[in-house]
């Protein structure tokens, strides 16, 4: 089964109903039980990170979509995968409540580079180290890490084969990750 | 007194804040777009302006075509809090104009990639067009407001609308899941020019320009 963020306005996008996975949302896939995998997808990333925590073997995996590092006010939290300091946590909790097991996660993340190359324009940077040492506290396997630069990201994941394929701004093609 | 409308972080927008908003929009966007049309000798065809609370996550609907390689040219205005302006140009766009405005330059849409694929008189005219345009609204809401709003020097870059817009989403939401976007769209088709203004006030801020209109115009925001 495919779970999206209950609030969430995800688009099924191109023939093959992939799911684009919108800022601030997450998706799911657990699919023991189902033939039809969509990949997960995001066109467009600046200096959000698109974090992928997957089980190979228990062929679960989940993508979401981060631009902030921490929370900055105190007021409710709506929208918590818009927060690398929540995001990570949230996103290990929903494998291991669909069946994934602790030892076997593995992370992809993608992001954070600047676009608009200003000084003071350190959000990228912010959640690229923000990501790093949630993953780090949380010991889960950073197995793919593409951050940083000065070019937007395309990002897709086959939660079928754990396949990645990123592509650069200006790059010809998608370059398969894992 | 008061009527009831959006309630926004504490911040009440009521429908003719909205409109004050969009006015505003109207004023600054009106004065970039005649030194525009006086720079390229030419016409403005489209104008559209609108005042939008969005939620963060829905502003890269705002646009058209949001995966789609566009030139950006991002401005800010410090005052006691940010404001950020950014224009969005189609590649077409911008092509047109650098070889309109310089006769011996003959690019070509398929031959830029990235800004690096661009000499510096190109690029000296895509940052001159973005002074142009948002030193002009600055200036007209500086007018308006009695405050001075002076932009910093353009930064270009090209690449995908929705990456360029991540660091300007991230900077606005992050005491709110709401932005207030005052956009403009502006077309000059016989130069085949397709350009959007978005004007981003911090909420902060805008609670100091209603005061402001408040007090000098006597309004009752």
């Amino acid at each position: 089964m495919i779970i999206l963020e209950p609030t969430d306005q995800v688009k099924k996008t191109g023939k093959d109903g992939s799911i684009f996975v919108t800022i601030g949302h997450y998706a799911l896939s657990n699919s023991k039980n189902t033939s039809v995998i969509p990949n997960f997808t995001i066109f467009g990333l600046g200096s959000c990170i698109a974090l992928i925590l997957f089980d190979e073997l228990n062929r679960v995996s989940a993508m979401s979509h981060i631009l902030l590092p921490r929370v900055f006010s105190n007021k409710k939290i709506l929208f918590p995968h818009k927060y690398a300091s929540l995001s990570v946590k949230l996103l290990l909790e929903e494998l291991l409540n669909h069946g994934a097991v602790r030892e076997n996660i593995k992370a992809f993340f993608i992001g954070g580079s600047k676009i608009f190359n200003i000084e003071n324009n350190l959000m990228g940077n912010e959640n690229t180290i923000s990501v790093r040492a949630e993953l780090n506290a949380l010991k889960i396997h950073i197995i793919v890490e593409d951050t940083g630069g000065l070019k937007g990201r395309n990002v897709i994941f086959d939660p079928k084969s754990f396949s990645l394929y990123v592509k650069s701004t200006g790059g010809i093609d998608y370059k398969k990750l894992y | 007194m008061k009527k009831k409308g959006i309630v926004l972080e504490g911040v009440q927008f009521t429908p003719e804040q909205l409109d004050l908003l969009k006015e505003m929009g109207n004023i600054g966007s009106g004065h970039a777009i005649t030194a525009l049309s006086e720079l390229l000798n030419n016409k403005i065809d489209v104008s559209l302006t609108s005042a939008e609370i969005i939620p963060f996550w829905k502003v890269v609907e705002l646009f058209e075509a949001p995966h789609v390689e566009v030139f950006g040219v991002y401005s800010e205005i410090h005052l006691i809090s940010d404001i950020s302006i950014i224009q969005i140009f189609t590649k077409e766009s911008v092509i047109n104009l650098i070889n309109l405005l310089n006769g011996d330059s003959n690019l070509s849409v398929e031959k830029i990639r990235t800004c690096d694929d661009l000499d510096d008189l190109s690029l000296s005219i895509i940052a001159e067009i973005g002074n142009i345009l948002s030193g002009h609204y600055a200036n007209a809401l500086s007018d308006l407001l009695a405050i001075k709003m002076v932009p910093d020097v353009p930064i270009i870059a090209l690449d995908i609308l929705s990456a360029m817009l991540n660091g300007l989403i991230a900077k606005y939401s992050q005491i709110s899941d709401y932005l207030v976007i005052i956009k403009t769209k502006l077309a000059m088709k016989n130069i085949n020019m397709n350009c959007v203004i978005c004007f981003i006030p911090s909420l902060d801020i805008l609670e100091k320009l209603f005061e402001i209109l408040n007090i000098k115009y006597d309004m009752d925001l």
